[in-house]
């Protein structure tokens, strides 16, 4: 019979409640064979005990519910957003807070590009952060005359090229598609403003897309979940699950040992997916029944029903938006029509998926909580799950029709510290944003949560999550809604076993009990004793997942 | 990109024409695009938003190739799943290259925005057609949640098919017209089954049609010609096309004008929507421009 590792630690933090702290962990065969004390973990049979975590605090893996392996491929370029963020190698690119650091930065990472001719892409940058002056050509032109720049923004709606580009994808004076922004002398100024207008820039777009397509995407995509704890990552959506060779390049990637993270791939109509959801269905039921991987996961669809709040195209309700910019339409846009939500939900959870739907806005929640219902109606079934994705502005009353239809929240709840200043001060105003990201309604109202990152959008990190979710500090130090802070613990239940439950996990990882999955989060101290302040600041040794110990990247 | 033409540039290739429709869920926007591909007879390409709603007959399918379907009549279906720009890629690239584009846009699109990919390389925008249902449009104008999404569909657009005509009793389609006229500035084409002319809908001529691919249309038009010897002042044509009667629903010809008489200048008109781009060399006897208006009388000439 193999041997069984008994790891010692300071405190092991179980998640689960009827047992919640222990000494050590015993593993064998890439699960646990059970917690409690050296002594007692050794009547398990032959067994070597393994000290290296004696200092450490253990935690269940976290899991990250709303992300997008998109990180990955960013990170094969230089990094020009407002806040510090670290890559998956541990690099920490300190933030660029004005154009002239922006223009900095890129001056250097150009000077060590080799080939003059190649594009140089960079992502991140934020002008709501920026808000007295707006990156033009001419800025990039500092950095380089000759290399075609293309400076991806944040809201992934925007992006602000130099002349060099301009000129090798001929956009000119002459250029009439719309988004293409013009100066008052008719030239362009570099900035295009959404995708008929980024399309343009044909050479940058295809040189984003290889590399959000490619193995080392992948790669980046874990090594990042496995600097800040997250042994299971799901890409909500951005993975076309109906294409063989997509689902056989994850599987030869997630089959070596060292791949830092399980990864679960929902299917969704977006991003190449497919469009018929009766065939989107049958596609997720068999990659999910036929899956032979322990760390490639299925059986989730993602739905997408309205834009960003920050970008004014979430769908929210009357009375619409605080203090939106002059001419803006009076609410956001759909990206499905509302009257199709209940059919296309009904087929999903008539097949037994579990449907998760992005609905920043309430109005957006709203008509998916109907569609649930409707489905419901319709065909009756237990233990759903549908999840309500990013649910920022979902109201109390929507909680309660939530937690009475069986459904779970996944939280945006970064957005408190990356733009709650912002949602306070010009998007929803101050009432609705203290009750944005509403983590202890829900729970008070009895709806099961986790909390995310969407990362790229937000660094991924689940520490991090947790701090904004108890402490709800904005960027410039405010507490954003005090009543809508949640405990550590609760936090905590939110990023491991609550995850779990609406990927319909819980069974296998969220909490460190015997015969669950050994993926754990191994930390430096402990959350339940520091600070509730420095909680974003506890070290992170790695991971380890199925058994195998994977060690974060130094931060450099 | 060699193939890098915008609009008029008669050098390398005539830009291909793009028309987007729009309209709420259940308007009929795939209804109409399913009539355009089975009266097409000149190649027409389409960007629909799902293969599975575009009801292609069987022997109409020449060859399937990913996200794209072949039709013997030599029209092209591709889908947008993979984005527009995939899409536009295509169909730039096929051969031969149609000269028309119909993007189906979704129905909580705003078609003025899906337009703008009308504005890329090698393409030029004819029109934005917004399909309307008769019976519905009104309730879901007034809907909480896709009210404005249908003001906007309603206001930026340059044509209005106000389909399923059949559907409703004279009293409720003069009091739907009455509405309607208010909400828009744009023509009201009334349709049944998405059957729109080619030649208003798309602007295609008439006089190349055999008239078996013609299908019965709800609405019947009126069509003439407005000629010119002598080269016209730029100004007083623009003032000419805008003094218009509010029924015209399209104008398309050649005209020499006095700034620029030896180029052709190309004339567009859909709705209220006016181009007006360089062509090739003048080598014509004459100006041309031919208009086509709803017939109020109804009994009138129809094109084609």
């Amino acid at each position: 019979m193999p041997t069984n590792t008994i790891y010692p630690a300071r405190r092991i933090i179980t998640m689960n409640p009827a047992f919640p702290f222990a000494e050590a962990v015993a593993v064998r065969e890439g699960r646990v064979v059970g917690v409690g004390t050296v002594e007692e973990l050794e009547r398990f049979g032959d067994h070597v005990v393994d000290d290296r975590f004696a200092d450490k605090v253990i935690l269940p893996g976290f899991i990250e519910a709303h992300s997008h392996v998109m990180t990955g491929g960013l990170w094969q370029f230089p990094y020009v957003g407002y806040f510090d963020r670290a890559d998956p190698d541990g690099k920490v690119w300190s933030g660029s807070r004005t154009i002239d650091e922006v223009v900095e930065h890129l001056v250097e990472i150009e000077s060590e590009m080799d080939d003059p001719t190649e594009p140089m892409i960079a992502w991140g940058l934020d002008p709501i952060y920026m808000p007295d002056e707006r990156l033009v050509a001419r800025h990039l032109d500092q950095v380089s005359q000759e290399r075609p720049i293309f400076v991806f923004h944040a809201s992934g709606h925007l992006a602000t090229v130099n002349s060099a580009m301009m000129r090798r994808c001929e956009i000119n004076e002459q250029t009439p598609t719309p988004g293409v922004m013009k100066n008052d002398a008719g030239r362009p100024n570099g900035e295009l403003q959404e995708p008929a207008a980024m399309a343009l820039a044909t050479i940058a777009l295809g040189k984003l897309m290889a590399a959000i397509g490619s193995d080392q995407a992948k790669w980046g995509y874990a090594n990042d979940a496995r600097n800040t704890g997250q042994t299971l990552v799901a890409d909500l959506g951005t993975t076309p699950i109906q294409l063989d060779e997509q689902i056989a390049a994850w599987e030869a990637v997630v089959d070596d040992p060292s791949y830092p993270a399980r990864v679960l791939l929902a299917g969704s109509p977006m991003f190449g997916g497919e469009q018929d959801p009766a065939t989107l269905a049958a596609v997720a039921i068999s990659r999910r029944d036929a899956n032979e991987h322990d760390k490639l996961r299925f059986g989730i669809i993602k739905l997408v029903l309205d834009g960003s709040i920050q970008g004014f195209t979430a769908r929210i309700g009357w009375p619409f938006y605080f203090d939106p910019p002059a001419g803006s339409p009076e609410n956001g846009l759909w990206l499905l029509p509302p009257d199709a939500v209940a059919d296309i939900v009904t087929t999903h959870h008539a097949a037994g998926l579990t449907v998760h739907c992005h609905c920043n806005g309430d109005q957006a929640a709203q008509v998916f909580i109907d569609a649930v219902e409707t489905a419901l109606e319709r065909h009756p079934r237990w233990n759903h799950r549908h999840t309500v994705q990013h649910s920022q502005l979902t109201t109390t009353a929507q909680y309660r029709k939530m937690a009475a239809l069986g459904m779970c929240a996944n939280i945006f709840s970064n957005h408190i510290f990356h733009w709650g200043d912002q949602h306070r001060d010009i998007t929803v105003g101050p009432e609705r944003a203290a009750r944005m990201n509403a983590c202890a309604t829900a729970l008070r109202e009895g709806v099961s949560i986790s909390i995310h990152s969407d990362s790229p959008i937000t660094p991924m990190g689940h520490l991090h999550t947790a701090w904004c979710a108890v402490n709800r500090r904005t960027a410039s130090g405010e507490v954003l809604g005090p009543d809508e802070r949640i405990s550590v613990m609760e936090a905590l239940t939110a990023i491991t076993i609550g995850a779990a439950y609406q990927l319909n996990l819980d069974h296998e990882m969220g909490s460190i009990e015997s015969g669950k999955l050994a993926d754990f989060a191994i930390l430096d101290d402990d959350p339940l004793v520091v600070d509730p302040l420095q909680l974003k600041d506890i070290g992170v040794w790695g991971t380890m997942v199925g058994g195998v110990a994977h060690q974060a990247a130094p931060r450099s | 990109m060699t193939d890098h033409a915008w609009a008029g540039d008669p050098m390398i290739h005539t830009p291909i024409r793009v028309t987007v429709i729009g309209g709420y869920l259940g308007a009929g926007k795939t209804t109409l695009v399913n009539h355009v591909l089975r009266s097409a007879d000149e190649r027409i390409a389409v960007i629909v938003n799902d293969f599975g709603d575009v009801n292609i007959d069987a022997e109409l399918i020449e060859s399937t190739d990913g996200g794209t379907i072949s039709l013997t009549n030599g029209c092209i279906c591709c889908s947008v799943v993979d984005g527009f720009t995939v899409a536009l890629d295509t169909i730039r690239a096929s051969s031969p290259r149609p000269e028309r584009l119909v993007i189906e846009a979704s129905g909580v699109a705003i078609p003025a925005q899906v337009a703008a990919y009308a504005f890329g390389p090698g393409l030029e925008l004819d029109g934005v057609v917004t399909v309307v249902d008769a019976e519905t449009i009104r309730r879901n104008a007034r809907s909480e949640y896709v009210g404005d999404v249908i003001a906007q569909q309603n206001t930026a657009t340059d044509l209005v098919v106000l389909n399923k005509v059949d559907l409703v009793d004279h009293g409720a389609m003069a009091s739907l017209m009455a509405w309607l006229t208010e909400v828009t500035d744009a023509p009201l084409i009334p349709a049944r089954d998405g059957r729109v002319d080619l030649s208003v809908l798309l602007g295609l001529d008439a006089a190349d049609r055999t008239s078996a691919t013609t299908m019965p249309t709800a609405t019947s038009f009126a069509s003439w010609t407005e000629r010119w010897l002598e080269p016209i002042d730029r100004t007083s044509f623009e003032q000419q096309i805008a003094a218009l009667p509010d029924a015209v629903v399209r104008a398309k010809g050649v005209v020499r004008f006095t700034d620029d008489p030896l180029t052709e200048s190309i004339v567009q008109v859909v709705g209220r929507r006016v181009s007006i781009t360089a062509g090739g060399r003048w080598t014509r006897e004459r100006s041309e421009l031919v208009v086509i208006s709803l017939d109020p009388d109804g009994d009138a000439k129809t094109p084609g």
